[in-house]
């Protein structure tokens, strides 16, 4: 089991990303290649990070705790996952974050609070 | 240039690209502070498994040593640089490419 440990809490973010969109109605999928758009700059910019920063040694990884698959024989498949997942749900948690602050604000000057 | 530097690096392009180059301006908005409050307690969580497990480990040399959470402090840097990057181009892109503003 341990070579999943990595990938349990990249689960856990992912299930905490499906139930905030199922919770709140907020129809990622509709919205799936702006968020494409997004994570594409992400992973280039955050990857290239990563994989410069494991070269260098800055940081390393248990290679029993993930699950054995690398990109570029270096960076732990978890690591593409987690620049997924992660993006994923900050924009979800900000969208519900939207809808809440319209739904209470029932005036339409709430403008600031975009 | 250590993971400290990098970390402190990726806060400041983050904040020029937000402000100046995507123009979304989430840092002058209230909801992307609550949106990266609500964010935090999980970024802790997750950091919290990553080292306390030992999956992730960092040379000594590389960061400056303080410890928010079982991690280093430059994570938070790291984790604020992606959160607000990330909501950036998504206001960016929303603005260019939704015609609804479905995205809003």
């Amino acid at each position: 089991m341990a070579q999943f440990h990595y990938l349990m809490v990249l689960a856990f973010i992912g299930s905490c990303a499906v139930f905030v969109n199922l919770g709140f109605k907020l129809r990622i999928r509709s919205k799936l290649k702006l968020f494409l758009m997004t994570d594409a700059v992400i992973l280039l910019i955050y990857l290239a990070w990563d994989f410069w920063a494991v070269t260098k040694g800055s940081w390393y990884f248990d290679r029993e705790q993930t699950v054995g698959l690398y990109l570029f024989a270096r960076l732990p498949i978890e690591e593409v996952l987690f620049f997924i997942v992660v993006p994923l749900m900050v924009v979800l948690t900000y969208l519900a974050l939207i809808k809440l602050s319209r739904a209470s604000s029932k005036s339409e000057n709430s403008n600031d609070l975009r | 240039m250590i993971y400290a530097d990098i970390a402190l690096n990726s806060v400041v392009v983050a904040i020029i690209f937000d402000l100046y180059l995507l123009r979304s301006q989430m840092m002058t908005r209230m909801i992307f502070w609550k949106t990266y409050l609500l964010i935090l307690p999980f970024q802790l969580l997750t950091n919290w498994w990553l080292t306390s497990n030992k999956i992730v480990m960092y040379s000594e040399g590389e960061i400056i040593g303080t410890r928010v959470a079982g991690a280093p402090l430059e994570d938070l840097l790291f984790g604020f640089s992606m959160i607000l990057l990330t909501l950036s181009l998504w206001e960016f892109f929303a603005k260019r490419f939704t015609r609804d503003k479905v995205a809003k």
